[in-house]
């Protein structure tokens, strides 16, 4: 399935979800809190030091950030500029210790073990009519969607380059809109026609009994 | 109780246009062809059995149930394979894609799993439980819907030009597959091939019956049709 | 909520991760701009206010479960606490203000609703969450953090317009797909 999530066994691996969630709001609340350059280094090390325990490899994760180096130099630059060098590292250094931190709650809780940490938070949603078996359900409908929408991109990528191509590859969202709905008018058939997302709890003779 | 599907001068009309006229049926041969063209009426009688549509008038017993009392009751006696495996797979994974008829049964989730496992090993296919649905060929996906459809035990199962997107191999393979199912078979078909070992087949034109009986008549008359005039 | 809602719900979510895979356009500053707000305007336009919301809702939930379906590959709980956090976060509000706004404009054309409905809730309400986010992340104060943000405009204003032209071209074919236009 396609997650960021990472197959191993570690110690990180073996800690409860939801202990990881909290420890990482924890953090983070406590990151903005801190004002020494020392101390905010020395939990940038323990966050990369942790990175380290998951094998040789652990360090290539932290790439994930890769995409936001631009903005980090924009802002780093700014700060530095309006406020002082100090302040500038201070910050950078909250940012990518979080950033690597949460990042790493992702490569060590599977998907399915963070859903039921955070499932119990959906409950009260059920007083305005959303069950939580619906919910599951259509997260699931979502993930296994996800794939077909963008074969059906990609097909619609390759045709238009097959023609020439051009600039305005945006036309496509027209088309991939229209293949969207037709085909949740499709599956909204399909579900029907195996009976629809009932209930677990509730047998089917319960449902039409009139 | 029958076992059969009786129609009795049913009429279907669609945003004011007639597409199923007066037809009179009854359908209790074990695999039934149904072909024509292209908007002859065709994918609406079928989704007239289990609800998905309702009649305008005339009324519909399929093995003594009603289809109007909605999908979701037919879908304990008809079994629906749609065209496109995208359009109907909808778990992420094969095994969550066959408990998902059988949870919606009343089973509990673990006796819903025993089943669809036995139901994957009864196949030979166990090896395809954890499988993400989108790693399988189109042939292997059809055939999920087709297995996530009978581990409910229907009694009829229709399908709407289930083979159009596949090879001629894999068409042969389910084909035969299909008929030796213990179910009804009711199935669209363009490729007229596979329906020649079928009991019956119906030839749809326009919402009315043209032709009725055993395949090869009816088949015969139907590419001679087609060979006259025709023109987009 | 019926099934069909259900459906559309997680088709709309799947739409923008979809639109993720579109090649970001790299912009001046380095800062790329992906096709994936267009989905979300969308969402808002065609699902209406509330199944938009929660499509959007979904799509959030399931990145920060550690899906990498932010353009680029970006995912995990690690989005929600960079600099950008905001702009992913508003989602869900930027299709709720949109739906409501194309709704309230239903008697225009669809050009206008939906051109409208897509500036307020996917500029205006989606950079007050983008900005917000900024400030909080990185503690640069509310001017600076304007001006940071202030690089994304030109990019999004062309989805504005995209999202209109869409629209009205899916409206034309089918018109009852757009529920932000039912009496």
């Amino acid at each position: 399935m396609m997650t960021l999530y990472v197959h191993r066994q570690s110690w990180l691996h073996r800690r409860s979800a939801g202990l990881k969630l909290l420890l990482l709001m924890a953090t983070s609340i406590t990151l903005y809190a801190l004002t020494s350059l020392w101390a905010a280094g020395l939990a940038l090390i323990v966050v990369l030091l942790a990175y380290r325990s998951l094998g040789p490899a652990g360090w290539s994760y932290l790439w994930v950030v890769k995409a936001l180096i631009p903005m980090f130099v924009l802002i780093f630059a700014l700060q530095a500029w309006s406020q002082s060098v100090s302040v500038a590292t201070l910050m950078l250094l909250r940012m990518l210790t979080l950033i690597w931190l949460a990042n790493l709650v992702t490569l060590t809780t599977r998907m399915d073990a963070m859903m039921d940490a955070v499932m119990p938070l959906l409950a009260p949603l059920r007083r305005v009519g959303i069950a939580p078996h619906r919910i599951a359900f259509t997260v699931a409908l979502f993930v296994r969607f996800v794939p077909v929408l963008m074969a059906v991109l990609n097909s619609l990528l390759e045709a238009w380059k097959s023609r020439g191509g051009g600039r305005a590859v945006w036309r496509l969202a027209i088309p991939m809109l229209i293949n969207a709905i037709r085909m949740s008018d499709h599956v909204a058939q399909a579900l029907a026609a195996r009976g629809g997302v009932r209930s677990p709890d509730t047998p089917v003779s319960m449902v039409h009994s009139q | 109780m029958t076992f059969t599907i009786e129609l009795n001068q049913v009429h279907l009309k669609r945003d004011d246009q007639t597409v199923l006229s007066d037809l009179t049926l009854t359908l209790s041969e074990r695999r039934i062809g149904l072909i024509g063209d292209n908007g002859s009426g065709k994918s609406s009688l079928v989704r007239l059995l289990n609800g998905l549509l309702q009649p305008s008038q005339g009324t519909l017993r399929v093995r003594g149930h009603n289809p109007a009392d909605g999908p979701e009751v037919m879908s304990d006696q008809v079994g629906f394979i749609f065209q496109n495996p995208d359009h109907q797979l909808i778990f992420p994974t094969v095994i969550e894609e066959l408990m998902f008829g059988l949870r919606n049964q009343g089973l509990s989730k673990s006796d819903a799993r025993d089943r669809a496992e036995g139901c994957l090993r009864e196949h030979h296919r166990l090896d395809w439980a954890e499988r993400p649905v989108h790693s399988l060929s189109e042939g292997q996906k059809q055939w999920v819907c087709i297995m996530a459809v009978l581990v409910m035990n229907p009694a009829v199962l229709i399908l709407d030009e289930p083979f159009s997107a596949l090879d001629l191999p894999t068409r042969q393979f389910l084909t035969r597959w299909l008929l030796g199912l213990p179910q009804q078979l009711i199935m669209i078909s363009h490729d007229l091939d596979v329906l020649s070992a079928f009991d019956r087949v119906l030839w749809l034109e326009q919402g009315r019956i043209r032709g009725d009986g055993a395949p090869d008549a009816v088949i015969a008359d139907y590419r001679s049709a087609c060979s006259g005039d025709f023109t987009l | 909520m019926k099934d069909q809602a259900l459906v559309q719900v997680a088709l709309y979510a799947a739409l923008v991760a979809a639109l993720g895979l579109i090649p970001p356009v790299p912009f001046v500053t380095g800062i790329p701009i992906t096709a994936q707000t267009l989905g979300v305007m969308l969402a808002g336009v065609m699902l209406g206010p509330w199944r938009g919301c929660l499509s959007m809702l979904l799509f959030v939930a399931v990145v920060a479960l550690g899906a990498p379906l932010l353009s680029g590959g970006r995912g995990g709980l690690g989005v929600f606490v960079s600099p950008t956090a905001g702009f992913i976060i508003g989602f869900p509000a930027a299709a709720l203000v949109s739906g409501v706004v194309a709704r309230l404009l239903q008697r225009q054309s669809i050009l206008i609703a939906a051109g409208v409905g897509a500036f307020i809730g996917g500029i205006l309400v989606l950079y007050v969450f983008g900005i917000v986010g900024f400030k909080w992340v990185t503690g640069n104060d509310w001017l600076r953090s304007v001006q940071v943000m202030a690089v994304y405009v030109p990019g999004d204003s062309l989805k504005v317009v995209l999202t209109a032209l869409v629209a009205q071209a899916v409206y034309k074919g089918l018109p009852g797909a757009v529920a932000t236009r039912q009496a």
